[in-house]
């Protein structure tokens, strides 16, 4: 009992540090879509055609998923969406590891392979924050933001 | 909500002046060129009076049996290979010749071919540190005439 309010409460700085994650890390990405889309390009796993469509979309569903787990409203959805986006990243790093790919991450601001390479580390970074966004899912109980503001309304 | 962020996404993408097409027409250029190695150097004829200078030191980029066929006097042997970069100790050797010598100015020639053996010597020789280095234009055909080797 005591330990799954200890991490309820560990939920909260967690769901914070991964909502800012995201949304700082969208941002470079809204504002210059087309080194994103190159970004995405070099990956080499989506058809020509996606490519540009993931450039635009996927930036905007990081900042409204960070957004709203920075804001605690539908924490549940948000974390499902980052775990999931985190396990496409990871497949995705996984597979230019194993094609011998040297190149940027372009998880953050795109920086080339000498600087930001893709590596082990970056999987287990990765990883890192998969098993965050797992813990945010199962342990998250609206003790702070708005969710905890419309329970305590409704109550 | 993921059905909010791309609605939002497509609105904001076209808005903007500087948006992505939604379908990419041609493939992206994944394969970045290298970059160039070494430093400038400065192109020269090959009948210009400052090649001949004490105070020049000339380097002569083409094979072995080229050049031991014909070359510059006083010029020193340092073939560039195209598919086996010059060896770091012997362009150190070669840079630290170049300051004993004294020499202000130098002048490298190759097999005057597109693109030209001594031009990329000697851009080697000048991301060395080395200033002044100058390519002849055409290389040893321009230099010793039609019957160069």
């Amino acid at each position: 009992m005591k330990n799954a309010r200890t991490a309820a409460w560990l939920a909260v700085p967690a769901r914070w540090y991964l909502g800012l994650l995201f949304v700082s890390a969208c941002l470079h990405k809204i504002a210059d879509p087309q080194s994103f889309a190159l970004d995405i390009a070099t990956y080499d796993i989506l058809p020509l055609v996606l490519v540009n469509l993931a450039a635009i979309v996927l930036p905007w569903i990081e900042l409204t998923a960070g957004a709203m787990l920075l804001a605690g409203w539908r924490v549940r959805a948000a974390s499902v969406l980052i775990a999931g986006m985190m396990a496409v990243f990871l497949g995705a790093l996984v597979i230019a590891l194993a094609h011998g790919l040297d190149m940027s991450c372009g998880c953050f601001a795109s920086q080339g392979a000498e600087e930001d390479p893709i590596s082990r580390l970056t999987i287990l970074r990765d990883l890192w924050w998969l098993g965050l966004a797992l813990f945010v899912l199962a342990f998250d109980r609206r003790l702070a933001g708005i969710d905890h503001r419309l329970r305590g309304r409704s109550a | 909500m993921a059905v909010t962020a791309t609605v939002a996404a497509l609105i904001f993408n076209a808005a903007r002046s500087d948006g992505l097409p939604l379908i990419a027409r041609t493939p992206y250029q994944i394969l970045a060129p290298c970059p160039e190695p070494g430093g400038p150097v400065q192109p020269l004829p090959a009948d210009s009076p400052e090649l001949i200078g004490e105070r020049t030191f000339l380097v002569d980029a083409r094979p072995a049996d080229e050049f031991d066929s014909r070359h510059l006097p006083e010029a020193v042997h340092l073939p560039y290979d195209w598919l086996d970069p010059v060896p770091d100790l012997r362009l150190q050797e070669l840079a630290e010749a170049i300051a004993a010598s004294g020499a202000t100015k130098v002048v490298v020639y190759g097999d005057g071919s597109r693109p030209d053996s001594g031009e990329h010597l000697g851009r080697e020789i000048s991301g060395r540190g080395i200033k002044n280095v100058f390519f002849i234009e055409g290389g040893a055909p321009a230099l010793f005439g039609s019957e160069a080797p």
